[in-house]
């Protein structure tokens, strides 16, 4: 008996020293670092102090006195925004293309399977500058608008519909593989029962095909919505950089700006809004459970 | 017998480690800096394995020493940065005097503020920045930093910048007669609004890929370096680099060795190498950038006549190491131009 109680405590060690390790301890460190003193020419110094959670707010302005400064809230809401598109459209696209696949004959499956997962396999700044000649003069993309008779235009690289194509293209595969497990597990009888009752398609898709895949798109939409807000290669290749992001901004502040302490605050504001939502995730899948 | 083997097994695998921990050299230099013709050269002479790994700002080198170990034994960060390393305690001292490769070095790069005793640094190529145009797009002057930063309609919308503020800024401040790292707070507001009226004209905030983006005419200026639009032109496109009247920003990279750097010897050993007439040469003919040491003129492939980038006729401001208040003032305009 104590045996078995003692490998309880023991065979559990590894697992803690990994969560010590990888988790507690650097993240301890990035939050220890948030208030401490920056360092002249980037680096820091221990101490405990809020200026960097008090800048996220109020700098001092050109005319040298402290003001709000909403440019970080604005910073902190395009990425927000960025990150509920991709994971919108990335819906959007992913039930039918999951639906196909579900449907499709046994044998066909794991090859389309593989053939979503296959991008995955090469570099993402491979990926991502592919998406540079698709987009850039005389792409594929302006080719194509020329050939269905649109307009004269300049160019579609270097604007935020380039950068969201590429978002879209990078995490949509993340979307189509729980949203597929999902759909695999949905009992044809009940679609057959919703036309047998007069279900028309969209009642069908709208009370029965939604609500039995759900799960499935909400861990979707976690698994992209989360890298998607921490992104620094899309805005930054496809988008022309022109536009801050969370990702590009925590880059700069370790870099150019020298100040690590802002960095990390920042850093920990993208974690709050992570944890925040799967804490409301967890809640809402727990609340479903005693339902059930 | 047994037992031998495994001895003389496990006596192989330590002198193997050994050989390696003592003739490996690990260089982080500029992309594509270094020619890898003396890369292989330095390999077959020394015995030693020489690993690169490129940085494309100096803002991202003072980062990884500063995060301490860095692995590396040769950093070649511009002069404004090693100004900052070796107050900040970062660099090894290689008595940088007593090396062959001060011989050769230009007597205009010596005892310079940066490294006034000539403890830490040895420099390894020198240059501008300043801006290219395409000239298939673009056929107008391009005699001054107007053009850039105030474009005429044809360049509207196919005008490129960096992604860091570091040399942009001084582009912007010599232009407007503001001195580098001021701390006037007013001086940079004119900085801040000259490059916000820019900002609509500007298609792409990036330091990546630049060649191809001007070569190709994605767009059709860009601000860039001297040596890198050389070697694209001569490459085949049509571009030119402009020699504004306001000034070119100057920049100086050197060799250094980071604090607890695990090959000292083998990494001035290296310096020594690149250094000397023949090889100097060789690295000024790949990399398409000044030399500060001496060369060997009759096999330069470039001169005033065909590579007038590497002969500015402009006078040329060299970056300086900013105060902290200085650069938060340059962090500001850049945070504040792309909130």
């Amino acid at each position: 008996m104590t045996v078995l109680r003692s490998f309880r405590f023991w065979g559990l060690v590894p697992a803690w020293a990994i969560m010590l390790f990888t988790l507690i301890i650097p993240v301890g460190i990035v939050i220890g670092v948030s208030f401490a003193e920056r360092g002249a020419y980037g680096g820091f110094e221990w101490s405990a102090n809020i200026d960097s959670y008090r800048e996220l707010l109020f700098s001092l302005g050109w005319t040298d006195e402290l003001e709000f400064t909403p440019k970080y809230l604005i910073i902190i809401g395009r990425t927000l925004a960025l990150g509920l598109a991709t994971t919108a459209i990335c819906m959007i696209l992913a039930l039918p293309v999951a639906y196909i696949i579900a449907q499709s004959p046994g044998r066909w499956k794991p090859l389309l399977i593989y053939l979503v997962t296959l991008p995955f396999w090469v570099s993402m700044i491979v990926r991502v500058y592919a998406w540079l000649i698709i987009l850039g003069n005389n792409g594929l993309a302006e080719k194509l608008w020329r050939f269905v008779g649109g307009g004269e235009i300049d160019t579609f690289l270097f604007t935020p519909g380039a950068m969201l194509a590429g978002m879209v293209y990078s995490y949509i595969p993340l979307m189509v593989l729980p949203v597929f497990a999902a759909i695999e597990k949905l009992d044809p009888a009940l679609l057959e029962a919703s036309h047998d009752l007069y279900g028309n398609r969209w009642v069908t898709l709208r009370k029965i095909i939604l609500p039995l895949t759900w799960p499935g798109l909400a861990a979707g939409a976690i698994l992209v919505f989360v890298p998607a807000i921490g992104t620094v290669l899309e805005p930054m290749l496809l988008g022309g950089g022109k536009l801050m992001m969370m990702g590009t901004l925590i880059q700069s502040q370790f870099g150019g700006a020298r100040n690590w302490p802002f960095g990390a605050a920042i850093a920990l504001v993208l974690m709050a809004i992570v944890v925040v939502l799967l804490m409301l995730n967890a809640r809402r899948a727990s609340r479903k459970e005693a339902l059930l | 017998m047994k037992k031998t083997l495994l001895l003389g097994a496990v006596l192989s695998v330590a002198m193997i480690t050994q050989a390696q921990a003592e003739g490996t050299l690990n260089i982080y230099a500029w992309s594509d800096s270094i020619a890898p013709e003396l890369i292989e050269k330095f390999q077959a002479e020394t015995g030693a394995t020489v690993n690169v790994d490129g940085f494309n700002s100096n803002e991202d080198a003072l980062t990884k020493l500063q995060a301490g170990s860095s692995g590396y034994d040769i950093v070649t960060p511009s002069q404004h940065f090693v100004k900052i390393m070796v107050d900040e305690g970062l660099l090894e001292d290689i008595g940088a005097t007593d090396l062959a490769a001060y011989g050769q070095l230009d007597d205009r790069w010596k005892g310079q503020w940066w490294d006034p005793e000539n403890k830490y640094s040895i420099p390894l190529a020198y240059g501008t920045a300043g801006y290219t145009v395409n000239r298939d797009l673009y056929k107008g002057p391009v005699d001054s930093w107007s053009v850039y930063f105030e474009p005429p309609a044809e360049l509207q919308g196919k005008i490129a910048s960096l992604s860091y503020p570091d040399e942009v800024v001084g582009a912007a401040q010599l232009y407007l007669g503001i001195p580098f790292c001021t701390e006037d707070k007013a001086e940079m507001k004119k900085v801040y609004d000259l490059l916000m009226a820019q900002k609509p004209y500007v298609a792409a905030y990036t330091s990546d890929n630049i060649e191809n983006r001007i070569g190709s005419g994605e767009v059709a200026a860009h601000f860039w370096w001297d040596g890198n639009t050389l070697r694209t032109r001569n490459s085949g496109a049509n571009i030119e680099y402009a020699m504004p009247k306001e000034g070119l920003v100057g920049w100086l990279d050197s060799f250094v060795v980071p604090k607890g750097a695990e090959n000292v010897d083998l990494a001035k050993q290296f310096i020594d190498f690149m250094s000397t007439v023949e090889n100097a040469t060789i690295q000024y003919n790949y990399y398409a950038h000044s030399s500060p040491v001496e060369i060997d003129v009759s096999k330069a492939a470039y001169t005033p006549e065909n590579a007038p980038e590497l002969f500015p006729t402009v006078p040329v401001e060299f970056s300086k190491a900013c105060s902290p208040a200085a650069q938060d003032l340059v962090t500001k305009v850049w945070t504040d131009l792309l909130q």
